[in-house]
């Protein structure tokens, strides 16, 4: 992974000393709150339902062994014994104490992490595939255009006071486990006729309260132009960008106001005017950046005969190491290695959710068996990428003991779900409870088996932190008289070609929404055409009215 | 009297914004919409150095032409989050090379001073209940930054390679 310099520990350093000064002066009083918020914001610094919520930022979903129980000794000293991972695989705590937070970032700057700009309007935390470097299908490892990305991005003196937040993802992989599509700009690695790495970029993309699917704006772009061109769209959206309505002030906005053919061309006639001033992205700055992610030395092994265990053995009972491996482990592209998915989906537990003792005992896995590494995925689980076959059952073992082997991954209850009205300010209703409420409702393994790949996503309000417009099947907390009711969508998905769900009409009252997920899984069930049909694919196939019908037929009680 | 930051010294102004009192010595500022509009830009020089004020909405473009007769401009922030000046400043001193003084003024407080000086601002007039020695001491918060091609920190990091980390 990336490790710091002397440039780089400075920069966090005098950060923290920054935000020590600026936080003193909010709590003297000679910053007002207003004066201080996008201070704070650009520090991770929210504050909260309850108490502020500080955004420890994971740059695209690595952490190092050391860096996690960092994380483990904060939440015990400074929270609660936990924190939440969100959706662009940051880190979050919800109980810090304000006049604390500059010494959590003092401790985070001692294992070279920091909080800056995973908040504000500014270019946030740059989100990557969780299984760069180790994923069969990718063209290059994306992480080093990432950590380019990431410091170019970081204090950037011209776009720090953007209309709005700014994300990025880059992606390598055709499957784009990047969600590249709905961004405000994607990245996509690509050859060129050459047969050199460059990139294809999508703008224009994201969630939120207009989703939208992101647009080609440069079908090849030479990697030397890569941060080039990122400050030609940059600086074509910080001069136009609407700043009157912060409900319009995204980039998709302006894309769209313009039309995509003017947008391109603004950028382009941009990227050639700044030629002689724009930051070009030498051979040697990639390949520097590049050795920093080499493969670690993995061993000479073959691929363990046994690995998937032998469920025969077990006459009846489900295995449970089997469907561990089947569900919560993937191929890698190293012979005797296997990629494993740490589960933060278990049922009781908010999603997303880990303790400083499963962070201390993750640490320790990770230094035994994965080259001291851990990643976060943007659907709020954990990767060990680097496993060896043959430590599969004690890993197993291991994380079934730490309650981290739920083997759900990629099935209905591997749901995203923000922290919703449980926690944030912004919240219209909860997405923990609902969350809880279809873990309850389909608790039977075998039947999520039976279901295959199916991806729930929900957020609490429009603001769509829970990306409920990418879900198989999406879920939204809408407040309806003070009471809170959901709206259902189907047939969203963040995988490439990216779709935006479409509503099944009216929303319904808290206590039905398992329900009526169940109603949409029967017609499912009963349309596949055999069970190698994902619900995705059958939403597609048949059209969401099927699915309406069942739902609305003999319910009264929405409205 | 209003007091700036002006190359990393406090002053007392010398620009006059409309409805201040025509003080000796001080120089009127117009707005570059007027200005470019009205006879200014066509005198040239000769009309005698002109001070400018420019919108977030004014397009740079529009008085590019005119800069060899322009010694100040101020740049406005209305408002704490207002980011066009800074993309206003870049233009400015990059691709229409201004060279004269550059000023950051309206609800700007220390903490931005270090993004503003590094988009090509040389003057600031901060909210007037900022202290400005602190603001002077804040122009250093940081003595590095991974932006803008700083050629000595192009070699530092040519030498560090992965592994001989801090």
């Amino acid at each position: 992974m990336y490790r710091y310099d002397q440039i780089d520990q400075t920069l966090v350093e005098e950060r923290v000393a920054q935000f020590r000064d600026q936080t003193q002066r909010f709590l003297s009083g000679a910053l007002t709150e207003d004066e201080f918020k996008p201070l704070r914001l650009r520090n991770g610094l929210y504050l909260q339902l309850h108490a502020p919520m500080l955004r420890i930022a994971v740059p695209y979903g690595l952490l190092s062994s050391r860096q996690l129980r960092m994380l483990a000794h904060i939440a015990r000293q400074y929270d609660r014994d936990y924190g939440h991972f969100t959706t662009r695989q940051n880190l979050q705590f919800n109980w810090p104490k304000l006049e604390q937070v500059p010494d959590i970032l003092a401790e985070l700057a001692t294992v070279e992490m920091h909080a800056m700009q995973t908040s504000g309007n500014c270019i946030r935390n740059i989100t990557a595939d969780h299984l760069a470097g180790v994923a069969p299908d990718e063209l290059a490892d994306p992480r080093p255009y990432c950590e380019i990305i990431r410091q170019w991005a970081t204090l950037h003196p011209e776009f720090s006071y953007l209309p709005r937040k700014f994300k990025i993802a880059v992606t390598a992989s055709p499957a784009d486990r990047a969600a590249a599509e709905v961004h405000d700009v994607g990245v996509r690695l690509k050859r060129g006729p050459d047969g050199a790495i460059g990139f294809e970029i999508l703008a224009g993309g994201g969630l939120g309260r207009t989703p939208i699917i992101g647009q080609v704006i440069r079908d090849y772009l030479p990697q030397s132009d890569l941060l080039a061109y990122l400050e030609a769209i940059l600086r074509v959206y910080n001069r136009h960008g609407r700043r009157d309505n912060i409900h319009k002030a995204r980039i998709k906005i302006l894309m769209r106001a313009l039309g995509v053919q003017e947008f391109r061309r603004q950028v382009e006639a941009e990227f050639e005017a700044a030629r002689e001033f724009a930051p070009r992205l030498a051979d040697s700055e990639v390949e520097r950046m590049r050795a920093f992610f080499a493969p670690p030395p993995y061993e000479t092994l073959d691929d363990v005969a046994d690995a998937a265990g032998n469920a025969g053995l077990l006459s009846g009972a489900r295995a449970p190491y089997e469907a561990w491996y089947r569900y919560n482990t993937r191929a890698h592209r190293v012979a005797g290695y296997r990629i494993v998915f740490v589960s933060l989906k278990k049922h009781g537990e908010a999603p997303g959710d880990i303790t400083a003792a499963q962070m201390d005992a993750l640490a320790d896995l990770a230094d035994r068996h994965s080259f001291g590494l851990i990643r976060s995925t943007h659907d709020q689980n954990l990767v060990l990428a680097d496993v060896p076959q043959r430590a599969l059952r004690e890993v197993w073992q291991t994380l079934e003991s730490l309650g981290l082997a739920t083997p759900n991954i990629g099935t209905l209850t591997d749901m995203i779900c923000c922290p919703g009205l449980d926690f944030c300010s912004l919240a219209n209703a909860g997405s923990i409870p609902i969350a809880k409420q279809i873990h309850a409702r389909f608790d039977d393994l075998d039947y999520l088996y039976d279901l295959g790949p199916i991806e729930i996503k929900m957020s609490g309000c429009m603001n769509a932190c829970g990306h409920h417009h990418i879900g198989h099947i999406g879920i939204l907390g809408v407040d309806k008289h003070g009471k809170e009711w959901y709206q259902i969508t189907i047939g969203g998905s963040s995988a490439a070609p990216a779709a935006l769900g479409e509503v099944i009409g009216p929303s319904v009252p808290k206590e039905a929404v398992a329900e009526t997920i169940a109603k949409l899984l029967d017609v499912y069930l009963e349309e596949r055409q055999d069970e190698h049909e994902r619900f995705i694919d059958t939403v597609r196939r048949i059209g969401v009215e099927p699915f309406q019908e069942r739902v609305y037929e003999t319910d009264h009680s929405t409205a | 009297m209003r007091r700036i930051i002006r190359r990393r010294e406090i002053l007392q102004d010398s620009l006059r914004y409309a409805g201040e009192p025509q003080d000796p010595g001080t120089v009127s500022v117009q707005t570059a919409a007027e200005w470019i509009a009205g006879a200014g830009a066509a005198g040239g020089a000769a009309a005698g150095p002109a001070a400018l004020l420019l919108a977030p909405t004014d397009e740079v473009e529009a008085l590019a032409p005119h800069l060899q007769a322009v010694q100040w401009i101020v740049i406005e922030f209305a408002k704490i989050g207002e980011g066009r000046g800074y993309s206003q400043a870049r233009l400015l001193r990059q691709r229409f090379g201004y060279a004269h003084e550059l000023r950051a003024r309206g609800a700007l407080k220390r903490d931005q001073l270090v993004f503003l000086a590094r988009c090509g601002f040389d003057a600031f007039d901060l909210d007037p209940a900022e202290d400005l020695t602190a603001s002077l001491r804040a122009l250093d918060s940081f003595t590095v930054a991974y932006q803008d091609g700083d050629e000595a920190l192009v070699q530092l990091r040519r030498r560090a390679a992965p592994g001989a980390a801090a």
